[in-house]
């Protein structure tokens, strides 16, 4: 469903010179599959991402989504940014109703259509509510309800779970999973977190540093619906984490430096 | 879009690009004047020509310096007691609401409209032009000295008093230095707002300097002159503008480049 | 909070009741003659008599009207330019420089230009206190629309709203707190500024009745359209405040 192929992107230097962040990246994601992108900071996961969602244009390669090639953003490809990037002018009702406005639909039909969406993520009765007035997390819940909302194919998450503590952190993944076992949509998925990657995955990809190139893809073979407590207790998802962090880790790059 | 634009945005760098800035803002006038030809209205090239005249006159040079003089002092003394006001009501919420109602008030007073008032008292020579230019001068920089102290980390103080620092050597070492970036903000306001107020209260007072100058060739109807201090009054605007970033750049090189909202006149 | 506040709120007024006073103590003990300062009393009284005044009334209205005319133009000037500064790299090229220029100029200086070339009647006013206005505004819109956080409108693109679109649907709204700040510099700018104007060629408006009283030595009749113009700004930073209450009810505090 989504097609990789060659990307690479340089970005221009205050100075002068140029900086190579991803190089010659290849990645094939099918239709229904879960894709964590698993890299060390700094390595150009969020510009994979970027590029992908038709944000930021490569400086070589291409991108192609259903086989149609990617010249900007979509409604095909929904994104989430770890800093939620909510409309703090709209209330939680008018964050996750903008997609719809914006395809269309009439304003009764769009207020409704977000009411029953802001219900599913578990935020009902906090309709009128601007984003200042949430916590993290709940913020983070408006904005996959803003993006579920324009029913986009593929979600594009940037470490959505990134700035949340480790408690809600958990919470929502779990809440994803479930969505996500639900309407099997196409996802790809940044973080750091090995433990995060794994659990919700089918595959992982690994990348270097700098520049960021893939260095491993692992598939996550196993069963599904997956339960966390089930999961820590299986020696194959704790063989893989601890391949994974060790191919983080190793060679230690900074010492490459 | 935008993203460039974050790179690209915040600072207006001095360079060559405000160099063509002022040669096209010429050009215009010139065309402006040449082809409508209002009348009385002299174009640019005669009017630069004027220049030499006026600058070269021993008497008008001498006003004009006159005039900056006043500034400067008038300047200095607006800093020296608008820094530390806005600092104490920065760190006093007392302070602060205690003083906070007077600033709005006067705010939108014009200073310079109060110059026929304090020439009742002061008289027509630089003591009330100086009056009105501190007046003038200081509101914008007590109002940032005031914000850039609220700004500061308590973090920061709680250190210092560790540390064993005092209450008066904690505004001077700690929260004046994290507020100056805010301050000079409100120092290139004051600097735009001398320049006003130096002009407005010469104009009333008429007895000297480029203000008085200025108005007194329009009464004279003597247009070249008029559009050749107008020449001058906004190149010391803009010379004052570039000496003031080039300050702060020393000054402030830490901080983040800002190019200031508001000169506001008096 | 609001309690809080609005006992500081009553704090403020002590110091202007002591000025008030000290002013009072002054006239009243002789030190300062009543022909160069009159009392406060009378000076208050003279205002609420003005205040019932139709002459003096149509004196504020026309300055009332000049401020206005003024900053309404300056912000439908500024507002778009700020925004097409920010947003387009060619016009972006061509503004920055202008403003570098034009921005630190004393405008007060362009007026004698002013009324050589639109006369002394409102429109060189009018177009004085546009000039005083514009650059706060421009300036705040610029700096607000650079600063909006791209992934806002990445967002909206990606929810289908087309590049022109994110212009109307996202920079604007973001850009609305810079605008408002940007718009009250330029509020208390106009006051001043027309008033000045006013003085200069002194036919009408408030800083007419100013010019005038000096010239008939009527030393209460002075401090009449200085408290106007105070009331005046004091009123419009209140009327900006209410609006910034309700059109930002979404962004973080500020003040
Ligand atoms: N707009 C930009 N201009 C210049 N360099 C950039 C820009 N965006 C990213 N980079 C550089 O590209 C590299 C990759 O950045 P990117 O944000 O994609 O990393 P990341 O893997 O998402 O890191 P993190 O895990 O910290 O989010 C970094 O070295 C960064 O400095
Ligand atoms: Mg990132």
């Amino acid at each position: 469903m989504i097609a990789i192929s060659g990307v690479t992107k340089t970005f221009q230097r205050r100075g002068g010179g140029t900086h190579l962040a991803i190089d010659a990246i290849d990645l094939d994601i099918a239709e229904g599959e879960f894709v964590s992108i698993l890299g060390p900071s700094g390595c150009g996961k969020s510009t994979l991402l970027y590029i992908v969602g038709g944000f930021v244009a490569p400086s070589g390669g291409s991108v192609s989504v259903s086989g149609r090639a990617v010249t900007g953003p979509g409604p095909d490809r929904g994104p989430v940014f770890q800093e939620f990037a909510l409309f703090p002018w709209k209330t939680v009702l008018g964050n996750v109703a903008y997609g719809l406005r914006e395809a269309g639909l009439s304003r009764r039909d769009a207020d409704a259509k977000a009411t029953a969406l802001i219900a599913t993520v578990g935020l009902k009765g906090y309709e009128t509510f601007y984003p200042k007035e949430l916590s993290g997390g709940m913020k983070q819940r408006v904005a996959i309800a803003r993006t579920l909302a324009y029913g986009p194919a593929i979600l594009l998450m940037d470490e959505p779970f990134g700035a949340l503590d480790a408690h809600t952190r958990l919470r929502l993944q779990n809440e994803l999973l479930q969505l996500w076992e639900r309407d099997r949509k196409t996802v790809l998925f940044v973080t750091h977190a090995v433990e995060e990657a794994v659990f919700l995955s089918d595959r992982v990809v690994v990348m270097t540093r700098q520049p960021g190139r893939i260095k491993a893809v692992v598939d996550i073979d196993l069963p599904r619906p997956r339960r966390r407590d089930e999961l820590l207790l299986n020696p194959r998802y704790q063989r893989l984490v601890i391949d994974l962090e060790r191919m983080i880790e190793d060679p230690p790059e900074e010492m490459r430096a | 879009m935008s993203g460039a634009l974050l790179r690209a945005g915040g600072t207006l760098k001095p360079g060559l690009p405000p160099v063509f800035a002022c040669l096209g803002l010429l050009l215009v006038w010139q065309l402006y004047a040449r082809t409508l030809s209002v009348g009385g209205i002299p174009d640019a090239l005669s009017t630069v020509r004027e220049l030499p005249t006026i600058l070269g006159d021993r008497e008008s040079l001498y006003d004009i310096l006159d005039s900056l003089r006043r500034m400067a002092i008038g300047f200095a003394i607006a800093l020296a007691l608008s820094v530390p006001l806005g600092l104490l009501m920065g760190r006093s919420r007392l302070f602060a609401a205690l003083v906070n109602p007077l600033l709005m008030v006067s705010y939108p007073v014009p200073k310079a409209a109060l110059m026929p008032i304090i020439m009742l008292w002061l008289g027509v020579g630089d003591a009330s032009k100086l009056l009105v230019i501190v007046l003038g001068v200081s509101l914008p920089i007590i109002y940032h000295a005031y914000q850039g102290a609220r700004a500061v980390e308590e973090k920061m103080l709680w250190s210092a008093s560790a540390m064993g620092m005092s209450g008066p050597a904690r505004l001077a070492r700690i929260v004046l230095p994290a507020a100056l970036p805010e301050i000079l903000v409100g120092c290139r306001t004051g600097i735009v707002l001398a320049l006003i107020t130096m002009i407005t209260s010469e104009m009333i007072a008429r007895q000297s300097g480029a203000g008085n100058i200025l108005f007194s060739a329009l009464d004279m109807a003597q247009y070249e002159t008029v559009y050749a201090m107008i020449l001058v009054i906004s190149a010391l605007g803009i010379l004052l503008d570039v000496a003031f970033e080039y300050v702060r750049g020393a000054l402030v090189g830490w901080s983040e480049p800002r190019h200031d909202l508001a000169p506001i006149p008096a | 909070m609001s309690a809080l506040s609005r006992s500081e709120g009553l704090i403020g007024i002590v110091p202007i009741l002591a000025l008030l006073l000290l002013w009072q103590a002054a006239v009243s003990t002789g030190m300062a003659p009543p022909a160069l300062l009159p009392s406060p009393l009378a000076v208050l009284a003279r205002f609420a008599q003005n205040m019932a005044d139709p002459a003096f009334l149509a004196h504020a209205g026309i300055t009332l009207y000049r401020l206005f005319a003024g900053f309404l133009i300056a912000l439908a000037l500024g507002v778009p330019l700020g925004l097409l500064g920010a947003t387009n790299r060619g016009v972006g090229a061509v503004l920055k420089p202008l403003v570098r220029v034009l921005a630190p100029v004393p405008k007060i200086a362009l007026y004698p230009a002013l009324i050589l070339s639109l006369g002394f009647g409102d429109a060189s006013k009018i177009v004085l206190v546009v000039a005083d206005a514009l650059f706060p505004i421009l300036l705040a819109t610029y700096q607000g629309a650079a600063m909006v956080e791209p992934k806002l409108v990445w967002s909206a693109r990606a929810a289908g709203t087309s590049r022109g679109g994110t212009l109307f649907k996202v920079i604007l709204p973001a850009t609305l707190p810079s605008i408002l700040t940007g718009s009250r510099i330029a509020l208390v700018v106009a006051c001043i500024v027309v008033f000045l104007a006013e003085m200069i060629t002194s036919t009408d408006g408030l800083g007419y009745v100013l010019v005038r009283a000096v010239r008939n030595f009527q030393t209460v009749e002075m401090f009449v359209p200085l408290i106007a113009i105070s009331v005046i700004g004091l009123a419009l930073n209140g009327a900006l405040a209410l609006a910034r209450r309700r059109l930002l009810a979404g962004f973080p505090d500020e003040d």
